[in-house]
């Protein structure tokens, strides 16, 4: 117990460390990038006083690295600054907080999916097979395609099911067609999970990672001492399953967030993703730096979870040294 | 069978998914490119942002749609008989959006905020020219000027904000205002309708003026193919009513369509190409005059744009400024490799150059002005042909202002001029103009308008305006390139439009939908 609290210490004090680092450069890299939140909301031919004044008001007149002392003082007490462009005056926590837990959840949602999804192919699948290489070419052929070509696909697709063949049979229309359609309904949601999970190859990433886990623990030798003894091996093969399913999903986790940032643009969803895609296009630094920090920080405590089940499933991952 | 009983079940399942979340009857939805950088109306400098503003706020006058001056908020006016003011008599009843009645004092606050220094935003000039505000009574304001102004109806279009709605007349950006704003116009803001992807509004129930559509829904839709889907598929009934701004390319899909109809509308705008007049090749008339005759402007134009009017200078056709006796120069590759030659530019292999300097120059383009790669590649091959070269460079919206507007880092750049009202260009050829980010410099340009600028008499000025036109179609400091054709695409479900130039929905108000 007390190496596994001594593990989770050193790796808060890592992950902490790794997060300043992250928001320095993320900082540092907004701060630099030509144009700034002044040229973005200022018309042409705004006099230099009033572009001044306002880059003094926006606390662009100080130097990148000054700058992210102040900021780095403010935000240890909470205080993330308020928004520039995108919402102006409000508070980047309240308005980044709420909308990146909806982008978590739904790229969490959508990995858990996957996750659940190839472990149940990969059982009913069993020993490779020649008819098996059939399927996986045409899993590879369906779920290779970037996610935005998957979500632009995907809407179009919809959209004509909905007008061919609902509108076609007299059905009511749903209020969220035509894709994307601001709307109170869940469903953009779950249309834009099926694209994280279709796109970036993410599907046969996981399908090919998770079966050869499943067919290495299940041909094991103490698996087939189980089987000998006449026990069942479905609690052995589950325990042994845990760790690799917990590191897969983990390691995949930044590739469904980026995921999530472009889905959540082309769905027009109210999201951290298209959130983080506005603020980096109006050079609202503050708001980039928040959200940039929830991304971060919440890869960092993934991992940090994901090390304590590794853990406590098999503790020998506290002698390899966490 | 199986395949049809299996859509069937589909199309049932997505259709009760919808049946608790039926639309509203009388929402007009319509999509922008650009969220609205703010609804506070001094600083709403992005086109989203006016046509926003013009259903929140309302000002003292309109311009109807003969073009003449109407009262809104002022129930009438008369301009003083030495032009050196206008006293308004305010329509009484008017609510604000919070129930608090609109008074004289909301006005001269108007002014005072916009003449605050420290209200920073780029159309304060537009109230330099007051002196003075009187408030008489409840309802009577008298404002003076510093000079005489003809014309004086056409500066109080400004809309008009609340006094009760801040602590002082120094109106930052970040005033809890900007998302929570409170007008007199059509319609207010729902609550807890400014969201990051969508602005909705319902009706102000107190407007003096009986509006047919209760709610609008505003919504970013960055893509254009997106938002004609929105049109398209739904026709209008369930998706979006309109779309502001119809690339040419995509007016076909609408024509002769039975859901919906392209509105036609008018903007004081035109395309150029502008040259940087630092650049030593570029200052040289010579070079102008010879891009000139080797860029093909109506094979661009009917190639990647669709309709609209070649310009021989900085005015459109409709302008009462442009001058139809100076004609858009043809295409003449043979003249401009001549002009090139005469001038000393030789050729090198492709490139012409004279000693050390070369033909050769970097195109910026902003990369949220979608046809500037199509139109790029055109402009490349036809200047290839005289022996001129020029190199792409893309950046992002934020950058391309940096680049070309501020530092003044390109060589050539694309790019569109949109004018409110009066189409003032002084700003923009006067070598002192605030917005003359060419660099361009000419005494005979300088002293017409600056002569221009002092004359009181508007047919004066007009004959003025043309003589310009005349001399910058020579000069070329940008080349001129065209005036689109602009169409909305708007269902026919929609009634009564009439589309305000520039502010888009000053008669929304008067629009209706059919169910």
């Amino acid at each position: 117990m007390l190496a596994l609290l001594a593990v989770t210490a050193r790796r808060l004090g890592a992950a902490l460390v790794l997060l300043i680092g992250a928001s320095f450069l993320i900082y540092i890299t907004i701060r630099s990038a030509p144009g700034d939140a002044v040229d973005a909301i200022t018309p042409m031919g705004t006099p230099p006083e009033i572009k001044a004044q306002l880059a003094a008001e926006f606390g662009l007149d100080v130097d990148p690295v000054t700058g992210y002392g102040a900021w780095l003082k403010h935000s240890i007490v909470g205080d993330f600054g308020e928004s520039l462009v995108i919402r102006p005056g409000e508070e980047v926590m309240a308005m980044a907080a709420p909308r990146f837990a909806k982008s978590l959840l739904l790229g969490g949602s959508a990995l858990f999916l996957c996750l659940a999804l190839t472990m149940l192919l990969s059982i009913l699948m069993g020993e490779p097979t020649v008819r098996h290489q059939g399927l996986t070419g045409f899993l590879y052929f369906v779920t290779a395609a970037p996610s935005f070509v998957a979500a632009v696909f995907f809407t179009q697709g919809v959209n004509e099911f909905v007008r061919g063949v609902v509108e076609g049979s007299g059905y009511e229309t749903p209020p969220w067609y035509p894709i994307p359609i601001s709307t109170e309904s869940v469903m953009p949601y779950f249309f834009a999970g099926i694209v994280l999970v279709i796109g970036d190859g993410l599907f046969m990433d996981m399908l090919n990672g998770i079966r050869a886990e499943i067919l290495a623990v299940r041909n094991s030798q103490f698996i087939a001492a189980i089987r000998a003894k006449g026990a069942s091996t479905l609690p052995h093969i589950a325990k042994n399953l845990i760790v690799p399913a917990v590191s897969a999903y983990v390691s995949r986790l930044p590739l469904v967030l980026g995921g999530v940032v472009i889905v959540e643009y082309v769905f027009t969803l109210d999201g951290g993703g298209y959130m983080l895609l506005e603020a980096s296009k109006q050079r609202d630094f503050p708001v980039v730096v928040g959200l940039s920090v929830l991304f971060t920080a919440s890869i960092i405590v993934l991992n940090l979870v994901a090390d304590v089940i590794r853990t406590v499933v098999d503790p020998r991952e506290v002698a390899r040294g966490g | 069978m199986f395949f049809r009983r299996l859509t069937l079940r589909l199309a049932l399942l997505l259709s009760l998914l919808s049946a608790s979340m039926a639309h509203a009857q009388s929402t007009f939805r319509y999509p922008e490119d650009t969220r609205p950088s703010s609804l506070l109306p001094f600083f709403a400098e992005d086109m989203s942002a006016v046509r926003m503003v013009e259903l929140l706020f309302d000002p003292l006058i309109i311009k109807n749609k003969r073009g003449d001056f109407e009262g809104a908020l002022a129930a009438s006016w008369k301009v003083d008989e030495d032009q050196g003011g206008i006293k308004f008599v305010l329509r009484e009843g008017v609510k604000w959006h919070d129930g608090s009645p609109f008074v004289a004092d909301d006005v001269a606050f108007t002014i005072q905020a916009a003449q605050d220094p420290k209200t920073l935003f780029n159309g304060r000039g537009k109230f330099n020219f007051i002196r003075e505000v009187q408030v008489e009574g409840q309802f009577g304001v008298h404002v003076f000027f510093d000079r005489p102004i003809p014309d004086a109806e056409s500066r109080f279009l400004f809309k008009i904000i609340p006094k009760h709605a801040f602590s002082s007349t120094a109106i930052t950006r970040k005033d809890k205002f900007v998302r929570e704003p409170i007008g007199t116009g059509p319609f207010k803001l729902k609550k807890g309708g400014y969201s990051l992807r969508s602005i909705a509004l319902e009706v102000h129930s107190d407007y003096w003026k009986p509006s047919k559509i209760s709610e609008v829904l505003m919504q970013h839709t960055p893509d254009k193919s997106m938002q004609i889907s929105l049109l398209q598929y739904a026709g209008g009934k369930a998706g979006v009513q309109a779309v502001i701004f119809l690339p040419p390319k995509n007016i076909p899909i609408f024509e002769n369509n039975d859901l919906v109809v392209l509105e036609p509308y008018h903007t004081i705008s035109w395309w150029y190409m502008a040259y940087n007049h630092t650049n030593k090749a570029l200052a040289n008339q010579a070079v102008r005059q010879a891009i000139a005759l080797a860029i093909d402007r109506q094979e661009l134009l009917e190639a990647h744009l669709g309709r609209g009017d070649i310009l021989s200078g900085p005015f459109t056709e409709s302008s009462p400024f442009y001058n139809f006796q100076v004609e858009p120069t043809g295409v003449d590759t043979e003249r401009a490799n001549q002009i090139l030659e005469s001038a000393g530019w030789k050729k090198k292999g492709d490139v012409r150059a004279k000693g050390s300097v070369k033909l050769d120059f970097e195109f910026v383009m902003d990369k949220e002005l979608a046809s500037n790669q199509a139109l790029f590649l055109g402009i490349q091959s036809h200047l290839k042909k005289v022996g001129i070269t020029v190199r792409p460079t893309y950046v992002d919206h934020a950058r391309y202002r940096d680049q070309v507007f501020t530092r003044r880092k390109f060589d050539l750049t694309l790019n569109i001029w949109s004018f409110e009202e009066v189409e003032d260009v002084y700003p923009l050829f006067h070598s002192k103009g605030a917005i003359n980010f060419i660099g361009f410099n000419n005494s005979d340009v300088d002293t017409l308008l600056d002569t221009a600028r002092a004359t009181r008499d508007y047919k004066k000025y007009k004959e003025q305006m043309k003589q310009l036109h005349a001399l910058l179609a020579m000069e070329l400091p940008y080349f001129f390139l065209w005036s689109l054709d602009i169409y909305s695409g708007i269902s026919k479900t929609v009634k009564s439009v009439y589309i305000q130039p520039y502010y888009y929905f000053t008669s929304f108000a008067e629009w209706g939908l059919s169910p």
